[in-house]
C-alpha cells in the first residue's frame, strides 16, 4: 500500500459528493454534500503534503476549514431564511425564476 | 529549538489601496453598531464613497512613485501593472455601484429590504415595504466584496486567490437576497447562487489540491516552474487545471458554466445586479488572465484548443438565447454571457495585445453595464420595477430623454461605432487575429451579429410600437442615480470617441512572475 | 515505498467506514440520516489526518468540522425539520442517470490520473527537518510559523470572512419585533382587545355535550347546535368541506337561548386565534 490510496479514496468520495449535489433536492442535503466534497479536497491536501515533503498542504487544509466554516454560517442562514417563508427547503420548489 | 519568525517585506504603499477598502468595511461594521438607526444611511454613505476616493488616490500616488512589477506579502499579492489598472477600474465602478447601491429616491427608502429577519408576506412586511430605511450592512457587505475582488485579480498564489474568492463571493451571496419588492424571487436568486457558487469553488479547491501535488507549490510561477520540468505525470496538471477553470469561468459567468446568472441577475435587486454584471466580471477576467498566462502559459499547445471551445459555447449560447427573453434584466444577462465569450477571445490570446485588449473591453463593458442596470431600475410600475420587455413599449414616445439613453448603451453592448462597445470589440479581436485564432473570431463575429439582433429589438420597441394604457412610468432619478447613468454613459461615449489613452494606460505592461 | 503496518491497518478500517459514510449520507431519505453518515465520514478522514502526520489537522477536524460545522447543520434542520425528507419524484426526466454517468465519469478521470502520476512515488514524508521548516520539531509550531510568514495575507483576509458570516447571519436572522414599535406586547395586545369591544373572553371550548376534547370538535351550545365560534381554522387536518358543512349546521339553528349569539353578522370569531394558519395558506 503507498499514499496513492489515499488519493484514490479522496477521489471517490470528491466524486459522491458531486452526484449528491446533482441528485439530491434538498437544499440542506445538497449543502452537506458540497462539505464532503471539501472535506475530501482536504484530505488530498494532506496526502499530498506528506508526499511532497512540506507543510503547505496542511496549511491549505486549515485555510479550507476556516473558509467552510463561514460559508456554512452564510448558506445556513440564507437557505433558512428562504425556508421560513415556503415551509420546504426543496431545491424544486424554488421555481419562480425559470425561463 | 524554535527560532523567531521573521515577518515577511509588506509594501504598504502598493497594498494601501486594498487595506482601506477593508478597513472601510470593519468601520463601517462598527458604524452599524453605535451611530442612530436614523443617521446610518447618510454616515455609511460618506464613509464608502470617501474610502474609495481615498483607495483611489493611494493608488494613483503609487502608481506615480512606486516602483514597477513588484509583489509583497512574501510573494502572495502581484503588485504588476495589469493588476493596479484592474485595481483602478473595480474602484471606479465600485464607485457607481454604491452610487446606485445609495439611491433613496427612486425606491423611497432604497432598494433593500427595511428589516431581511421578516418574513415575506406577512403583515409586518407590507408594512415595512413603505417604510423609509433600509439594512444599512450593505454599504460594508459591499467594500468586502469589492476589496475581495481586487484581491482576486491580484493574487500570485492559488490560496490567497481561493480566500478572495470567497471574500467577494459571501457578501454577493448575501446582498442578492435582500431585495425590497419580489422578495422570495431575491431569497431565491441568494439560495441559487448560493448553492451553485459553493459547488464551483469547491472544484476550484480540488484543482488547487491537484496542482500542488503536482508542483508542491500554490505559487502561479512555480507551477509553470514545475511544468517545465518534474518527473510527474502531466496527468495532474491538466485534471487541477480544468477543475480550477470550472470554478474561474463560473464566477465570470462563461459559456457552459453561466447557468445561475440569468436567474440571479433577475431575482438581485437591481443596485446588486449591476455590481456583480461590472466588478465580478472585471474581477474574475482579471484572475483568469493570470492564471492563464502566469501558471499555464508555458503549456498552452496542450490547452488552447478546449478554451476555444468554450469561448465559442460561451458567445453562442449568450447571443442565441439572449435572443428569446421577454425580460430585460435575463437579456442583459445573457448578453453578459455573450460577451464573456468575446473577452476569451481577448485572454486567449496570451499575448500582451490580448491583455490589453481584455483590460480595456473589461473597463468599457463595466461602465456600460451600470449605466444599463441605472436606467433599468427607473422604468418602474405599482409593485416595483417592471422588467418585463413588453412594458418597455413605446418608453421612446413616454420619456426620449430615458429612452435615447438606453438606446446608446445597447448599442454600445452590440458594439456600434461611437461607442466604447466597438472599439472594445475591435481590439479584442484584432489581439485574436494575430495570435492566429481566425476561426474563433469569425464565430465571434457572427455572435456579435445575432446579438446585435436582440439589442435592436428593444430599440425598435421602445420607438416605433404604442406605449401601453396601464404601462410603466419612468420615474425622476435622484442625486445618485443621475450620476451613476451620467457617468456610465459618458465613460461609455468617451472610450467610444476617444480611446487611445486608457490603451495606452492599458497596454504598459504585462504580469509580474 | 511502503507504509507501516499499523498504518495499512488504519487506512483499511477508516477507509470503508469514510465510504459507508459518504454512500449512507447519498441514499438515505431522510436529512438527519444523511447528516449523521457524513459525521461519521468526517470523523474517520479526522482520524486519518491523525494517522498522516498532520495531528493538527486531525484535531481541527473533529472539533471544528464534527463538533462545530455538523452540529449547525443539525440545528437548522431540526428547525426545519417538518418536510425534511427527500422526494424521489424526479423533476427533471433522467437526471439521476445523467448524474451518476457523469460522476462515474469523473471519478475515472481523476482516479486514473492520479493513480497513473503517482503509482510508484516515493512520499518525502514529514520527519525530516527540512520538510518541518525552522520552527524546530512539532506540528502545530511549525505550522503557525508559516501562517504568520509565508500565509500572512491570506490568513488576515481570513478575518473579513469571518466579519462577513457574523454579518450575515445577523442581517438575516435579526428583527426588530421586541422593540418599541415591533410586534405587539401582551399588555397591549390585552388593551387593544377591550377596547374593540367585540369578545373580551376566551372563545368556546369543545363543551360539557361534545364527544371529545379535541380542538377539532366543535362546541355544543345547549340546544344542541354548533357554536359558531368554536369551530377552529387553525387544524390543518380538518378539512375546509368540513368546516363549510358545520358553518351551515350552526346556521341552521339560530337559536334565542344561545349562551353567546352564534351568528353575529359575518363576523368570524375565529379569526384572532387562526391570523397565522390563515396567512401560511394564503402564502
Amino acid at each position: 500500500m503507498t499514499p496513492t490510496y489515499y488519493l484514490v479514496l479522496s477521489g471517490v468520495l470528491f466524486t459522491i459528493g458531486t452526484i449528491g449535489v446533482l441528485v439530491r433536492r434538498n437544499a440542506i442535503v445538497v449543502f452537506m454534500c458540497i462539505e464532503l466534497m471539501l472535506n475530501a479536497v482536504n484530505l488530498t491536501l494532506v496526502t499530498f503534503s506528506r508526499i511532497n515533503g512540506g507543510l503547505d498542504g496542511q496549511i491549505m487544509a486549515f485555510f479550507v476549514m476556516v473558509v467552510a466554516a463561514a460559508e456554512v454560517v452564510v448558506g445556513l442562514a440564507i437557505i433558512t431564511s428562504i425556508f421560513r417563508t415556503r415551509r420546504s427547503a426543496s431545491v424544486d420548489d424554488s421555481n419562480l425564476l425559470k425561463y | 529549538m524554535t527560532t523567531p519568525a521573521s515577518l515577511p517585506d509588506i509594501d504598504y504603499a502598493g497594498v494601501a489601496p486594498v487595506l482601506i477598502i477593508l478597513g472601510a468595511a470593519c468601520i463601517g461594521v462598527l458604524l452599524e453598531a453605535f451611530v442612530p438607526r436614523s443617521q446610518r444611511w447618510a454616515v455609511q454613505v460618506v464613509l464608502s464613497l470617501l474610502a474609495i476616493v481615498v483607495a483611489a488616490i493611494a493608488l494613483g500616488a503609487y502608481l506615480y512613485t512606486g516602483p514597477q512589477n513588484t509583489s509583497t506579502f512574501a510573494g502572495s499579492i502581484a503588485l504588476d501593472r495589469p493588476a493596479l489598472f484592474l485595481w483602478g477600474t473595480l474602484l471606479a465602478l465600485g464607485l457607481g455601484s454604491i452610487l446606485l447601491i445609495a439611491d433613496r429616491v427612486v425606491e423611497p427608502g432604497g432598494a433593500f429590504v427595511a428589516q431581511a429577519g421578516i418574513r415575506p408576506g406577512t403583515m409586518l412586511d407590507k408594512e415595512q415595504a413603505n417604510r423609509s430605511s433600509m439594512q444599512t450592512e450593505v454599504f460594508p457587505l459591499a467594500l468586502f466584496s469589492l476589496a475581495g475582488m481586487m484581491i482576486f485579480c491580484s493574487a500570485n498564489d492559488l490560496l490567497s486567490m481561493f480566500v478572495a474568492l470567497e471574500v467577494l463571493s459571501l457578501p454577493l451571496y448575501l446582498m442578492c437576497g435582500l431585495a425590497r419588492r419580489r422578495r422570495l424571487l431575491s431569497q431565491e436568486a441568494a439560495v441559487k447562487y448560493f448553492l451553485l457558487g459553493a459547488f464551483a469553488s469547491a472544484f476550484f479547491l480540488y484543482g488547487v489540491a491537484l496542482l500542488y501535488g503536482y508542483a508542491n507549490s500554490v505559487k502561479l510561477a512555480d507551477i509553470a516552474n514545475a511544468a517545465g520540468g518534474t518527473n510527474r505525470s502531466d496527468a495532474l496538471l491538466f485534471l487541477g487545471m480544468g477543475l480550477l477553470l470550472i470554478g474561474l469561468l463560473f464566477k465570470g459567468s462563461v459559456g457552459p458554466f453561466h447557468t445561475w446568472t440569468p436567474d440571479v441577475y433577475q431575482g438581485a435587486p437591481t443596485p446588486m445586479t449591476a455590481f456583480m454584471g461590472a466588478c465580478t466580471k472585471v474581477a474574475a477576467f482579471g484572475a483568469i488572465l493570470r492564471v492563464l498566462m502566469v501558471a499555464f502559459g508555458s503549456t498552452h499547445w496542450e490547452w488552447q484548443t478546449i478554451m476555444w471551445v468554450v469561448a465559442g459555447i460561451s458567445m453562442l449560447l449568450g447571443a442565441i438565447l439572449g435572443i428569446t427573453q421577454t425580460d430585460v434584466k435575463r437579456m442583459i444577462a445573457y448578453s453578459s454571457v455573450a460577451h464573456a465569450g468575446f473577452l476569451l477571445v481577448g485572454v486567449l490570446a496570451l499575448d500582451g495585445s490580448g491583455i490589453r485588449a481584455t483590460l480595456f473591453y473589461l473597463i468599457s463593458y463595466g461602465f456600460t453595464t451600470i449605466a444599463a442596470f441605472g436606467v433599468v431600475s427607473l422604468v418602474r410600475d405599482g409593485t416595483g420595477e417592471s422588467t418585463s420587455l413588453s412594458s418597455w413599449a413605446g418608453l421612446g414616445k413616454r420619456s426620449p430623454l430615458l429612452a435615447g439613453i438606453f438606446t446608446f448603451l445597447l448599442l454600445a453592448l452590440a458594439g456600434i461605432p461611437l461607442t466604447s462597445g466597438f472599439v472594445s470589440k475591435f481590439v479584442v479581436f484584432a489581439a485574436g487575429m494575430s495570435a492566429g485564432i481566425t476561426p474563433l473570431v469569425v464565430l465571434g463575429l457572427i455572435a456579435s451579429t445575432i446579438a446585435a439582433f436582440f439589442y435592436l429589438r428593444v430599440i425598435v420597441l421602445m420607438y416605433f410600437s404604442e406605449p401601453a394604457a396601464d404601462g410603466p412610468t419612468v420615474t425622476l432619478p435622484g442625486m445618485y442615480t443621475t450620476a451613476a447613468i451620467t457617468l456610465g454613459t459618458l465613460v461609455t461615449l468617451l472610450l467610444g470617441v476617444y480611446p487611445s489613452f486608457m490603451l495606452d494606460w492599458a497596454g504598459t505592461g504585462g504580469f509580474v512572475v | 515505498m511502503t507504509v507501516s503496518v499499523y498504518e495499512e491497518i488504519a487506512f483499511w478500517i477508516l477507509g470503508p467506514l469514510s465510504l459507508a459514510g459518504a454512500l449512507g449520507m447519498l441514499f438515505s431519505r431522510s436529512a438527519v440520516h444523511s447528516a449523521l453518515w457524513l459525521v461519521l465520514t468526517m470523523l474517520s478522514l479526522g482520524v486519518l489526518y491523525m494517522v498522516q502526520d498532520a495531528p493538527f489537522l486531525g484535531i481541527v477536524q473533529i472539533i471544528v468540522y464534527t463538533g462545530a460545522i455538523m452540529m449547525l447543520f443539525l440545528f437548522v434542520l431540526m428547525l426545519a425539520g417538518r418536510e425534511s425528507s427527500d422526494s424521489v419524484v424526479e423533476v427533471l426526466r433522467g437526471q439521476r442517470i445523467w448524474a451518476s454517468l457523469l460522476g462515474i465519469g469523473l471519478a475515472g478521470l481523476v482516479v486514473a490520473g492520479v493513480a497513473r502520476s503517482l503509482g510508484d512515488v516515493t512520499p518525502a514524508g514529514l520527519d525530516n527537518p527540512a520538510a518541518n521548516g525552522s520552527g524546530g520539531p512539532g506540528n502545530v509550531a511549525n505550522i503557525g510559523q508559516s501562517l504568520f510568514t509565508r500565509y500572512l495575507f491570506p490568513f488576515e483576509l481570513t478575518s473579513a470572512l469571518l466579519i462577513t458570516a457574523a454579518i450575515g447571519a445577523m442581517v438575516l436572522a435579526y428583527t426588530r419585533k421586541q422593540a418599541k414599535g415591533g410586534k405587539n406586547r401582551q399588555r397591549e395586545m390585552v388593551n387593544m382587545r377591550f377596547r374593540e369591544n367585540t369578545r373580551p373572553g376566551a372563545l368556546p371550548g369543545p363543551g360539557v355535550f361534545a364527544t371529545a376534547d379535541s380542538v377539532a370538535t366543535p362546541a355544543l351550545l345547549p340546544d344542541g347546535s354548533i357554536a359558531k365560534e368554536s369551530l377552529s381554522r387553525i387544524i390543518e387536518t380538518t378539512p375546509v368541506t368540513q368546516i363549510e358543512e358545520d358553518e351551515a349546521l350552526a346556521d341552521r339553528h339560530p337559536d334565542a337561548h344561545a349562551l353567546t349569539g352564534a351568528a353575529r353578522d359575518g363576523d368570524d370569531g375565529a379569526s384572532i386565534v387562526a391570523s397565522p394558519a390563515s396567512e401560511e395558506r394564503s402564502e
